[in-house]
């Protein structure tokens, strides 16, 4: 009996596409993926900081840059990155001083994070067209 | 999977990885609220951001914080989906070799400002 409890449909490899995710797993994810962006644009952002800093002709070619187009939205999205990592990592640091661990205040905190993220993005967003 | 460290490094990169995660929880806003006590942010206030040696020294010290916490946090990656160990060893190497690289360019972005 316990036996065919086991062999019943129970999804033992996570695939992202069929599970149903909580939104502390959202957010998880998420700040994982956006760590890996900012990771991987260190010497992109470095770059944009030298530019900005060599010259006058510099500071508006990287202002340019973010104005409009690709580059506005490149932006956005590392506006996003950074404010998501920023703040999900604000709730880890609380889970370590054992802040927030129930799961209602948990499952608050995950809603926060995510809306409170995408919010200062569109914010950042409306003020900057 | 063979073990390629010993058993205690998992503890120092737990606490270094909360180290790094406060100084930039710490510094990032403070340089916001620095950047923004400039009425306008032309080329010549956002060079003058840079000059005060405080400044540069807090500035790398956040660099360093991400370069640090960024290394880790791949790190973390490569070990869940990099499952071969050789590339994943090559992986870490390479992004070490790179953001030591970064630390150095940023010494010279920063003092370069005078």
């Amino acid at each position: 009996m316990m036996q065919r409890v086991f062999m019943t449909k129970h999804p033992y490899y996570l695939n992202l596409l069929q599970i149903r995710l909580p939104i502390g797993g959202w957010v998880s994810i998420l700040h994982r993926a956006s760590g890996a962006l900012l990771s991987v644009l260190v010497p992109v952002l470095l770059y944009g900081l030298m530019l900005s800093l060599a010259s006058p002709e510099g500071f508006a070619r990287v202002r340019g840059f973010l104005a409009g187009g690709p580059g506005w939205l490149i932006g956005l999205l590392v506006s996003w990155a950074l404010l998501h990592h920023f703040l999900a990592g604000l709730r880890h640091l609380g889970f370590d001083f054992g802040w927030g661990e129930d799961r209602r205040r948990a499952r608050q905190t995950a809603w926060l994070v995510l809306s409170l993220a995408l919010a200062l993005t569109a914010l950042i967003a409306l003020g900057s067209l | 999977m063979p073990h390629v460290a010993g058993a205690h490094r998992g503890l120092d990169i737990w606490l270094i990885q909360r180290a790094s995660a406060l100084v930039l929880a710490i510094g990032l806003p403070a340089f916001l609220l620095y950047a923004a006590s400039q009425p306008v942010l032309d080329y010549a206030a956002w060079r003058s951001l840079f000059v005060p040696l405080p400044a540069k020294v807090g500035g790398l010290l956040c660099i360093l914080a991400v370069l640090v916490h960024a290394w880790i946090g791949l790190r973390e990656i490569f070990i869940d989906y990099v499952h071969h160990l050789g590339l994943r060893v090559l992986l870490y190497f390479a992004f070490g070799v790179l953001y030591l690289g970064c630390l150095i360019w940023a010494v010279d972005i920063l003092w370069g400002v005078q």
